[in-house]
């Protein structure tokens, strides 16, 4: 543990926000311990950290969402304990927040996306005035250097163009000399590179012009290119200010996850370069060698094998999985974690590049369909549980039987009988708790379900699982439930992909972890290294720079 | 160490827009009953409805005369026999979630084009009604093509597609009903009896049981079912959406070409008439028989009792004098109670349950 570095209090004049030891517990859970954050007039301000840190529950608390437990929020001048701190008063102080989904109306155009923030501008008997509501968003839109007319429907925009409309509304009733802070979360964490380029230059401008501005986000040379001022968060607490620093890379990462373990990091980050560094301690580097498999001369037990996979956020994924393994795929939002998992599935072609799959019989399969990639073994437990696996007002019967209804077939119809059997007796040996397998499927509690639809794909042995973020939205007993099922499968030789933002789940779960970067695996780690802390230094970091990786993760293996 | 996040405030998936623009019917609702005896009254409400309304009209004075006879049994059965397989074609594309309100009108084309060819160009009854029921099934592939591949909204373009044979029809004939030419072996078929019942029926009651059949007893039929629920887990489990969805429309178009042809035979003429007059009751029956027997889905047997349930009504209703209008208010009234009762007793039960 690194000693806490007291804050570097800004010089107080320029100060238009400050919040002091501020503190929010989640039952047992401290999720802010006392942090601090100080912004300076027209300042870009990155508010950084790993999972977990505590970024979000702070913007939760300034936007009013969350009610702080202890501490002070200071806004030009104005100041409130955290009890009477609610969303009126963040807005009324100046506060504006434009959230990661930017709540726009897509269909609508950007004059009344406008309005519904501000309100119509109405004439005699509510009519709108239509022209007043163009003129005026006209005059905002070049105000704000945003090329587009204000009939235009949203959805028609660039994604960057779209975020600085959101953008552009919030601060709508920004005038004169009135000072509005703008809170960014996460704004380019789905946008593509020179989308997100256009953004921060935009955001950049404003900044110049003399907008204040608090932007979370977790590419880290983003946030160098554009901000002036870091704050470093870590388990809740303020770990760094760096005020008109130029900090590195290398300093950011090296603070949001201590000290001690930055030579971890080092070591991983030039192991996962092309040769290896004597600086590196021996175990460390033995411990990452370890993770990428030696190519075995027969390769029986590889049951997939991802050469070069490109298509969506994907751009050139290689990747080996044998039978037994539990292997984790770790990654920021955007870097095509479920992307992998959708495309080896056979949802999504690929662009190029090629995905095989040995079936339990020993057979490989190229690149197909879902059917065909079923038939050969694969399973998906998608992310979204109710959007995409459940079959919510069929029963669970339904639910488990959905994927084997061949099973049941005979010349004189289903044998509901034998489908009711075997579908209890699933629902006894995963440990679901439902009265019987004819309840429906929405009567079950979130970790029930997903008991449910692990049990669906389990009942075909399947010889790859693939796990879209397993345990989302799944209460602990049921956890524990899925992990040892999860375990379990592989024991019995199945091999185990699983994607998770849940960094504390790969570790306990995955035998290796791959991190992918823009869609590209970044790193591979394994063994004493798999810990939460160094993976949060691995996905933040670029280190394992794109531009050379790639050639040297096909050579490694 | 915690690294389980509050989650972020809002988690959409890697950049991938659910494009779903597949239309949601105002379906009743969906959460099957199961076990106790609400649940089991609720499967056989409709049915002891039924019993109940022809008790009532065999004891009532006015119409139990006539009403309780085998004649009114036959005459009932044979008028209701082309809106039974209007209604069971209906259900096909509902059970995945689509509407399909051309189905009508394809009946209305089949029938008047069978009747010209053999009455215009003189074709043999055979190929006429092939090329009836043929053209049912190329409408029903074209609906089904602009619905899946170019995930047009199933109401609209049904409804477009309606539109425009109820048009045709009336270009074709001129506005004329066909009575001339046609084969007289159809009419004769129509009104020929087996056992006291007209034949029509029973060529109804065997495309019942094959529907029961391919839709609770067969992989395919589940798997409609589960598209019904939700494409998306559909599609993720190994189910051919699309083409499921494509064969519901061909199947439905199918089977209201044939309606045509026995409208044809149970009347001996076609009329230029857009079809709406047996679409309708045909859906009404469908949603009625989607509150019993498997509450919440659509269903063959729960379609048939709910085609009984109107009609036995409608006849006891104007044998005991009631005017013309009566039969369209009870029918719209049933529908309405009927929708109404399964989504309260579905939303207790789902207040029940979650």
């Amino acid at each position: 543990m690194t000693p806490r570095t007291p804050p570097t209090a800004p010089p107080g004049s320029d100060v238009v926000l400050r919040v002091s030891a501020l503190t929010k517990r989640f039952g047992a859970t401290l999720a802010l311990d006392e942090a601090d954050l100080a912004l300076r007039h027209g300042t870009v301000h990155a508010l950084v950290g790993g999972n977990g840190c505590g970024k979000s529950t702070t913007i939760k608390v300034l936007a009013g969402v969350h009610r702080g437990d202890g501490g002070r929020i200071e806004v030009a001048g104005q100041a409130w304990d955290v009890d009477s701190y609610d969303p009126r008063a963040g807005r009324a102080a100046g506060l504006r927040f434009v959230h990661q989904d930017l709540g726009l109306f897509p269909e609508l155009s950007i004059a009344e996306n406008f309005a519904f923030d501000a309100g119509y501008p109405t004439g005699p008997g509510g009519r709108v005035l239509w022209r007043g509501l163009h003129r005026r968003v006209a005059e905002l839109l070049t105000a704000y250097e945003i090329d587009a007319d204000p009939r235009t429907p949203v959805g028609a925009l660039r994604p960057a163009q779209r975020t600085l409309v959101a953008i552009c509304r919030a601060l709508q009733d920004q005038e004169g000399d009135e000072q509005l802070i703008l809170v960014l979360d996460e704004p380019t964490a789905t946008l593509p590179q020179h989308e997100s380029d256009v953004l921060l230059e935009a955001v950049r401008r404003r900044a110049d012009n003399g907008q204040t501005v608090m932007m979370v986000s977790h590419r880290m040379p983003e946030v160098l290119s554009v901000c002036d001022d870091f704050t470093v968060f870590r388990d809740g607490r303020t770990v760094a200010a760096l005020v008109g620093e130029r900090p590195t890379e290398h300093d950011l990462v090296r603070h949001m996850t201590g000290a001690a373990l930055a030579r971890t990091i080092d070591a991983n980050v030039v192991a996962g370069g092309l040769d290896g560094d004597d600086s590196a301690p021996a175990d460390e580097q033995a411990a990452t060698t370890r993770a990428t498999p030696a190519t075995d001369a027969d390769g029986e037990d590889v049951v997939l094998q991802v050469r070069d996979l490109h298509g969506g956020p994907l751009r050139g994924v290689d990747l080996e999985l044998r039978r037994g393994e539990i292997v984790g795929v770790a990654g920021l939002v955007g870097s095509g974690r479920s992307s992998l998992l959708r495309t080896v599935f056979g949802e999504h072609r690929p662009a190029s590049g090629s995905v095989t799959v040995r079936d339990p019989a020993g057979r490989l399969h190229g690149n197909g369909d879902v059917r065909t990639r079923m038939d050969a073994g694969v399973a998906l437990v998608p992310e979204d549980r109710a959007g995409e696996a459940a079959f919510a007002d069929l029963t669970v019967r339904d639910n488990i039987s959905v994927t084997v209804r061949r099973r049941y077939w005979r010349p004189w119809g289903m044998s509901v009988g034998r489908e009711r059997a075997d579908a209890n007796a699933l629902v006894t040996r995963h440990g679901v708790r439902a009265a019987s397998a004819d309840v429906p499927f929405t009567s079950l509690s979130g970790g029930n379900q997903q008991k449910v639809v692990l049990a669906r794909w389990l009942q075909r042995t399947p010889s790859l699982l693939l796990l879209d973020e397993p345990t989302q939205g799944v209460d602990v007993m049921s956890r524990a439930d899925i992990y040892r099922t999860v375990q379990e499968a592989a024991a019995n030789g199945c091999a185990v992909l699983v994607a998770s933002s849940d960094l504390l789940e790969l570790c306990a779960l995955c035998d290796r972890v791959l991190v992918l970067q823009d869609g590209r695996v970044a790193a591979h780690v394994a063994g004493a290294q798999l810990t939460p802390d160094h993976l949060t230094a691995l996905t933040q970091s670029t280190a394992g720079a794109p531009a050379a990786d790639p050639a040297h993760q096909g050579a490694s293996r | 160490m915690s690294v389980t996040d509050t989650p972020p405030l809002q988690s959409p998936g890697p950049g991938e827009p659910g494009t779903d623009d597949r239309t949601t019917p105002p379906r009743v609702s969906r959460s099957g009953a199961h076990g106790g005896a609400k649940g089991l009254l609720e499967r056989h409400a409709l049915l002891l409805l039924l019993v109940a309304v022809a008790a009532f009209f065999s004891l009532n004075p006015a119409s139990g005369d006539i009403f309780f006879t085998q004649q009114n049994a036959s005459v009932l059965l044979g008028n209701q026999a082309t809106v039974a397989l209007l209604a069971l074609a209906v259900i096909l594309p509902l059970v995945c979630g689509y509407f399909d309100f051309s189905l009508g009108a394809i009946a209305a084309s089949s029938s008047v084009l069978t009747a010209g060819l053999m009455s215009f160009n003189d074709l043999p009854l055979g190929l006429a009604m092939v090329v009836g029921i043929g053209v049912g099934v190329l409408i029903g592939g074209l609906n089904g093509l602009l619905v899946t591949r170019f995930g047009l909204n199933s109401f609209v373009t049904t409804l477009g597609m309606a539109t425009l044979l109820g048009g045709l029809v009336q270009w074709y004939t001129g506005g004329q009903t066909i009575l001339n030419g046609l084969d007289p072996r159809l009419a004769q078929f129509g009104s020929k009896t087996l056992l006291g019942i007209p034949q029509v029926v029973y060529v109804v009651a065997v495309i019942a049981v094959l529907l029961w059949y391919l839709l609770a007893q067969t992989p395919f039929g589940r798997g409609l079912y589960a598209i019904g629920s939700n494409p998306r887990s559909a599609a993720l489990v190994g189910i051919r959406v699309q083409r499921s969805v494509w064969t519901t429309f061909v199947l439905a178009g199918a089977l209201s070409g044939l309606v045509g042809v026995l409208a044809l035979a149970r009347s001996g003429s076609a009329t230029a008439d857009p079809g709406t007059g047996l679409l309708f009751p045909a859906l009404a029956a469908a949603f009625l028989g989607a509150t019993a027997v498997r509450p919440g889905f659509f269903n063959v047997v729960g379609t048939i009792i709910g085609v009984l349930f109107v009609s036995v009504a409608v006849s006891g209703l104007t044998l005991s004098g009631a005017s013309t209008w009566a039969s369209p208010v009870f029918n719209g009234a049933s529908l309405l109670v009927a929708v109404a009762l399964s989504h309260y007793l579905g939303r207790s039960r789902g207040m029940r349950t979650t």
